[in-house]
């Protein structure tokens, strides 16, 4: 199955974006960010800290709907998810 | 109006537009790219999520403050100093709901619509940190 990853702001700067990847079934959230952010260490250090979890300003989404950072471990990812990954927001 | 667009807005035109019958106050927000000794601003949107976003609330603050109108454009792309980047015009029967609405909408859209801005500078560029909401924290 294949799911879309959007990270934004300094995250895409690290990691690229709109990257679509093929996961097995029964992928949690957490693991799937884990392995494509392992690409580069500067964009894994973004987002996780040294005992591999979530910063606790990363917020997380799928399909638009936001999931909590405690919840992400034991949230499996679905084929045809977009998942996306960004610091705090800045607009306005 | 609500959009996250590139392009700069008429806002001459928005505010005849919010005049809506019963108006007796039109509040403008209009937010631009300060001269923090930057060469310009790129910003950047989860853009379906933002519109969303925004849609809700100015729904919540039409239903709150008993606005007539809202509009509501956050510009992404590359801005120059003194240039546009988000625009709010509300119109309501009284001043006080419409300088509300209008500060309920800046607050709630800083809190969390996903927008993102970097400022340029001769010397390279830097994220400007979210200041509200979920996990404030290094952008």
């Amino acid at each position: 199955m294949t799911v879309k990853i959007r990270f934004f702001a300094r995250f895409r700067e690290l990691l690229g974006t709109d990257i679509v990847t093929d996961v097995a079934p029964g992928m949690m959230f957490t693991s799937l960010i884990t392995t494509v952010s392992r690409k580069n260490p500067a964009g894994y250090a973004a987002i996780f800290d040294e005992n591999g979890t979530f910063h606790e300003f990363v917020i997380l989404m799928k399909n638009g709907k936001r999931i909590e950072i405690a919840d992400a471990a034991k949230t499996p990812v679905e084929d045809g998810d977009e998942i996306a990954v960004f610091p705090p927001v800045a607009g306005g | 109006m609500i959009a996250v667009q590139t392009g700069d807005v008429d806002i001459g035109a928005l505010i005849t537009a919010a005049k809506k019958q019963g108006t007796g106050a039109v509040v403008v927000f209009d937010g631009v790219v300060r001269d923090d000794e930057i060469t310009e601003m790129e910003l950047e949107a989860y853009e379906e999520v933002a519109v969303k976003e925004l849609e809700k609330i100015a729904q919540d603050a039409t239903g709150q403050f008993r606005l007539l109108h809202v509009d509501i454009i956050h510009r992404i792309g590359s801005l120059a100093v003194g240039e546009n980047i988000l625009i709010i015009v509300v119109s309501a029967g009284h001043r006080p709901a419409a300088y509300a609405g209008s500060r309920y909408i800046i607050e709630e859209i800083k809190k969390g619509v996903p927008i993102w801005k970097k400022e340029l500078t001769k010397d390279g560029g830097r994220w400007v940190p979210g200041d509200h909401g979920h996990g404030k924290g290094p952008a």
